[in-house]
């Protein structure tokens, strides 16, 4: 006798249409591909239709926590100084690479490619807020907006009376967020970078090979840590915003970015508070898994390109056989049958002593092949490896393509330009993520927002323009 | 006694960087001569040494060297004979300025050149167009040279 | 003070574990500045209005008092080994969301790793099970039940919870549930506003998709990492230093990519709950990958090949689009320095030429450097930290911070864990926390980076949690089942 209480699937009315069955039954891979359906994005509803945020911000980490909800679907409104604009559009990689114009009045000078990713789809207007005379727009734009994202010094915007402490008052649903290096606390006028975000918070100490290998700490690529704590403070604006669905009622969010990579240290804390002991840095093998690392293959897999990256880097592959059978399987394939008698257990295989040989072992056996070899004998074997791919590899990879998490965007100011962001942070199969266009030159959309959405007359644009207020 | 050796027969400063030589023995090559000089150094000090070894061969040189009183003089990464070449680069051409490029990757029109002719807006606003073929004729041109000769592609 | 003197015989290293402690030498070492202190610090610059008010607002301390964001989320979570499920759902756990983590009845293998293997850093819950401090620390604020997935019974069970869920996130194999019959695909045929989100390295769909060795073997961090060019890009350059000796492409010392994709799944599961409650009322699945999610925040990378085919180089500590912007070797460690305009550059340079008047002579004089851009060129950068560091080598980490900021430069000591849990401003706040938990005893572990908020701070309730504990709460309340026959299905292995 069946249990009433109990619903099974099979019970319950199945699929209510041809299509619907035919979707139930399709292989597992190409039903994803059809509920993802890259390149369809703009068929698809916003998941924060109607939301707008203003984004006083600078450099890397508070402006990715509004690119976030910008590629999600908000109007996102970007504020920078006349003339100027965010200093990172005046960083490039060694000097090289800008897109031109900056702003129509520097015909020379272009934004860099340190500024990409960070302000994705949104609207940029000049303001030099902290003038009286700005003053009542700034305001109007607070009231038609649902929150605002700032990373100045703590007590600046206090002191030009636009910190949440004033701003309540305007729009008691306006979710403020304050992002920066350290907040309240004696540290609380220090600056900060990503990069002092990664050494002060102890993300570096536990990066990089043991000074006892001849290595230094060393840093994370490129700008991470502010990127990655920039989408920590959009979870908190998205939960703030849940919040306030219910209960009509904004916030204000201090988030620190030198604790966010604090946040990521796993078992440092608990092991220093219990045991007193200190994480250190393992270089390219893992502390609590073996098989599992980067080892250094004799050959590069492109000797004769030019460019050195190809050249002479391309030779490193992780290797994972971590487990009894794999690591049994990947000694035999090494020909150190001895190494698997030696270390039977991962317990076993992971203590230092046993990981310096074991990994010297398997370099000794690399030391006379190419990348490509190392990969594919272990492949074929049914072990887990792949290379360690750099960035024309990663570009010229099926697998990215076709999930269309890299695509060349036909930008409306700049033209042809290749994006690896935004559709990259997630698939999603009702209301995607999308990128509109890379970014906009200054004070691009001064007219649009002051003159359309503020009301203000052209010939007020005009003149705070002249006076260089906008 | 410090992580430069200025070298006084030819004048040169030697810039010994401080992650690779931070611990470290061997013999140096000065960049501006054929002076070798022995160093250890431990914790970035010079615990023996400069040490001048002439008639020995030298373990390595140093990226990169200048010469103050000329000038600045710079003897740049990868001079031969002199210093060592620096090979983790992005290309295997190095500018260290602006790359007026004008097609992408893949030979679609970018606006990676300057000077960028205006487009004329109130307070600085445009609009979300560029229209290549008025602001940028030549450009245009070229493009759909690369078009004929099939030089476009998708990827 | 008197100190206590204790009698302690050590034979072995363990020995001297219980003398660490936090009974024995509690957190933090030396007290946090006061308040009165600090509120010297906010006047020093005109802000102790301002300083008081966050105070009064945004301190931690008044966390507990206050409601929780996400109050009435319930989250499933379901996965093993990786971090992305765990740190996605413990953030939302942190903000007030129910999370339920469903493990195998042998639990999650990742209870079972520890560092070097050394099982006395594990520690033991109440019932004499020990469990890893890597899932201690990243499972927060989570109930733990067991489910064997792979017998009918048990999708039973877990088809039951996820009725009652409103985001579920999973992370196994590509398809694993979906030929278990208890993927989105099924699942949202009975609870169609389930927000379904599925993490893993590559992807589930797609010619590099994730694969498991011919023995089971799962793919975990960095097959992320290396899958879109972050560990070629990270390391120290051949030039720098010798390859083999850290002069290879580095991966990041903890499992980044998967925290990074934890974190995106947390924002594109509260993207949806919001589509959801504001305009559809229907769930939707999504799907996280710690190799794309990670591309997405490599700066220009790709971009950079794509406008003239230049492939990112590794640069160290340094980096290559600004000077001075870098961690270089000290006295006693590694010290960063940052400040790359005229005003900040030349201000370091004359910190620094106070003590070494060739600094000023080599640096300052040379008519290449005086220039901004310029100073990015890598000679200028060889140069620059050459001699940056002739002056740091003499010095430690506290007094180049100390003469730094006297020049207002962004300045900060490479710490190490130690040295984070004790420094002023993190003990403050903390940023490094203590929590008493019912099961582990006293835990120190990193603080929730939402706790600081004016109305619904995040906070950390408990960490890990013993395999199963919550089973008969939570199989009763949302599925009705009763002592007997959970004890039958314990006996069928069910649970």
């Amino acid at each position: 006798m069946k249990d009433q209480r109990v619903t099974r699937i099979e019970d319950l009315p199945g699929p209510k249409s041809q299509g619907e069955l035919e979707e139930m039954k399709m292989p597992y891979e190409e039903w994803c591909r059809k509920v993802f359906a890259p390149g369809q994005e703009k068929t698809k509803p916003e998941s924060l239709k109607g939301i707008r945020w203003l984004s006083t911000t600078m450099y890397i980490f508070t402006p990715h926590s509004v690119a976030n909800l910008a590629e999600l679907g908000a109007e996102c409104i970007k504020i920078e100084m006349p003339r100027m604009g965010d200093p990172m559009r005046h960083t490039s990689p060694f000097n090289e690479c800008y897109l031109y114009p900056l702003h129509d009045s520097r015909p020379m000078t272009g934004t860099g490619l340190g500024f990409t990713n960070a302000n994705s789809n949104e609207y940029y207007i000049t303001m030099d807020y902290h003038v009286d005379e700005m003053k009542e727009a700034f305001y109007r734009l607070v009231k038609l907006s649902d929150g605002l994202t700032e990373c100045y010094r703590p007590g600046t915007f206090d002191r030009w009376k636009q910190s949440y402490r004033y701003l309540q008052e305007l729009n008691p649903r306006f979710i403020y967020v304050w992002g920066g290096g350290f907040g309240y606390g004696p540290k609380v006028f220090g600056g900060s970078y990503d990069i002092l975000g990664q050494a002060h918070a102890g993300l570096a100490s536990v990066t990089g090979f043991h000074e006892d290998f001849g290595g230094h700490c060393t840093k994370h690529s490129n700008w991470c840590i502010d990127w990655y704590s920039g989408t920590q403070i959009t979870v908190a604006m998205l939960a703030a915003l849940y919040w306030r669905r219910k209960t009509g009622l904004g916030t204000m969010i201090e988030f620190s970015q030198v604790q966010a990579a604090t946040r990521c240290l796993g078992y440092a804390a608990p092991l220093y508070g219990r045991f007193g002991i200190v994480r250190q840095r393992w270089g390219n093998w893992d502390t609590q898994l073996c098989v599992h690392g980067i080892i250094l293959c004799g050959k590069s897999d492109y000797p004769d390109e030019a460019n050195p990256q190809l050249k002479y880097e391309a030779r490193y592959v992780v290797v994972s056989a971590f487990n009894d059978p794999d690591f049994k399987e990947l000694c035999a394939i090494v020909g150190r049958n001895d190494l698997w008698d030696q270390y039977k257990t991962l317990q076993d295989r992971v203590k230092p002593e046993a990981q310096m040989v074991i990994y010297k072992a398997l370099e000794d056996w690399a030391a006379d092949k190419t990348r490509s070899e190392v990969v594919k004998t272990l492949t074929d074997a049914g072990l887990l490896a792949m290379p360690v791919m750099n960035d024309k590899e990663v570009y010229e990879s099926e697998h990215f393509r076709q999930r269309g998490t890299i695509r060349w965007l036909d930008d409306p100011v700049f033209g042809d330009v290749l994006i690896h962001s935004g559709y990259s942070c997630g698939l999603m199969s009702k209301t995607p993520r999308r990128v509109n266009w890379i970014w906009r030159p200054v004070g691009a959309d001064n007219v649009k927002i002051y003159h359309e959405m503020l009301g203000y007359p052209m010939s007020q644009v005009e003149q705070w323009y002249e006076k260089n207020l906008i | 006694m410090c992580d430069i050796i200025w070298c006084k027969d030819c004048d040169t400063v030697n810039y010994l960087d401080p992650y690779y030589f931070w611990n470290w023995e061997g013999k140096i090559k000065c960049a501006g001569c054929e002076n070798v000089y022995y160093i250890y150094m431990i914790q970035g000090h010079m615990y023996k040494g400069p040490e001048k070894k002439p008639g020995e061969k030298e373990d390595i040189l140093p990226v990169y060297a200048d010469k103050p009183n000329e000038g600045y003089e710079e003897i740049l990464p990868g001079t031969e004979g002199k210093t060592r070449p620096y090979n983790c680069l992005p290309r295997h051409i190095y500018l260290g300025e602006a790359d007026m490029v004008k097609f992408s990757a893949r030979g679609r029109p970018v606006r990676g050149w300057r000077p960028q002719p205006p487009s004329t807006g109130v307070a600085g606003s445009c609009g979300f167009t560029w229209d290549i073929q008025k602001l940028s004729p030549e450009v245009w041109e070229e493009y759909q040279e690369k078009v004929k000769k099939g030089e476009v592609g998708d990827w | 003070m008197a100190q206590k003197i204790r009698e302690v015989e050590i034979n072995s290293r363990e020995d001297t574990l219980p003398l660490m402690g936090p009974d024995v030498r509690p957190y933090p070492v030396t007290p946090p500045p006061s308040q009165e202190e600090v509120a010297a610090v906010y006047a020093r610059r005109k802000a102790e209005e301002f300083g008081k008010w966050c105070e009064d607002n945004l301190r931690i301390d008044y966390a507990a008092a206050k409601p929780e964001a996400l109050q009435g989320v319930r989250v499933l979570s379901c996965g093993q080994w990786r971090m992305g499920h765990k740190f996605g759902a413990g953030l939302l756990g942190e903000l007030g969301a129910e999370v339920i983590n469903v493990e195998p009845p042998e639990g999650d293998p990742l209870r079972k790793l520890t560092p070097f293997g050394r099982e006395e850093y594990m520690l033991e819950d109440k019932n004499g099970d020990k469990c890893g401090l890597d899932f201690i620390h990243e499972l927060r604020n989570a109930y733990s039940v067991t489910l064997n997935l792979e017998t009918e019974k048990g999708r039973e069970l877990y088809t039951k919870l996820a009725e009652h869920a409103d985001i579920l996130i999973e992370e196994y194999p590509p398809g694993y549930m979906d030929e278990l019959g208890i993927g989105y695909r099924q699942l949202s045929q009975i609870n169609p506003r389930l927000v379904y989100c599925w993490i893993g390295e590559h992807g589930q769909w797609g010619p590099m998709k994730d694969k498991v060795s011919k023995f089971g073997q799962w793919m975990l961090d960095p097959f992320g990492q290396a899958a879109c060019s972050f560990i070629h890009n990270t390391g120290f350059p051949e030039d720098l230093l010798p390859r083999g000796k850290g002069g290879d492409p580095t991966q990041s010392g903890v499992w980044f990519a998967d925290y990074v994709a934890g974190e995106q799944t947390a924002v594109g599961a509260l993207a949806a709950l919001y589509w959801r409650d504001e305009f559809s009322g229907e769930g939707q699945f999504i799907e996280t990958t710690a190799a794309e999610s990670l591309m997405d925040i490599l700066d220009f990378d790709i971009t950079w090949y794509g406008f003239n085919k230049s492939i990112k180089a590794r640069t160290g500590g340094w980096d290559p689009n600004l000077n001075q912007y870098a961690w270089n070797p000290c006295k006693d460690g590694y010290m960063m320095i940052g400040g790359q305009t005229d005003r900040l550059w030349y201000r370091i340079g004359m910190c620094i030429e106070r003590e070494l008047p060739i600094f000023g002579r080599l640096i300052h004089e040379d008519p290449l450097l005086k220039e901004m851009a310029a100073r990015n060129a890598l000679q200028a950068l060889t140069k620059t930290y050459t001699m940056t560091t002739m002056w740091l080598r003499n010095i430690n980490r506290v007094e180049a911070e100390e003469k730094l900021m006297q020049y207002e430069i962004a300045a900060g000591p490479l710490l190490y864990i130690d040295e984070v849990a004790e420094f002023p401003h993190f003990k403050y706040r903390p940023w490094v926390n203590v929590l008493e938990d019912e099961e582990y005893g006293t835990l120190m572990y990193s603080e929730s980076t939402t706790a600081y908020q004016m109305r619904t701070p995040g906070r950390v309730k408990w960490l890990g949690r013993p395999l199963g504990k919550d089973n008969a709460e939570i199989f009763m309340k949302y599925i009705g089942l009763g002592q007997s026959e959970l004890r039958e299905l314990k006996e069928q292995g069910v649970v």
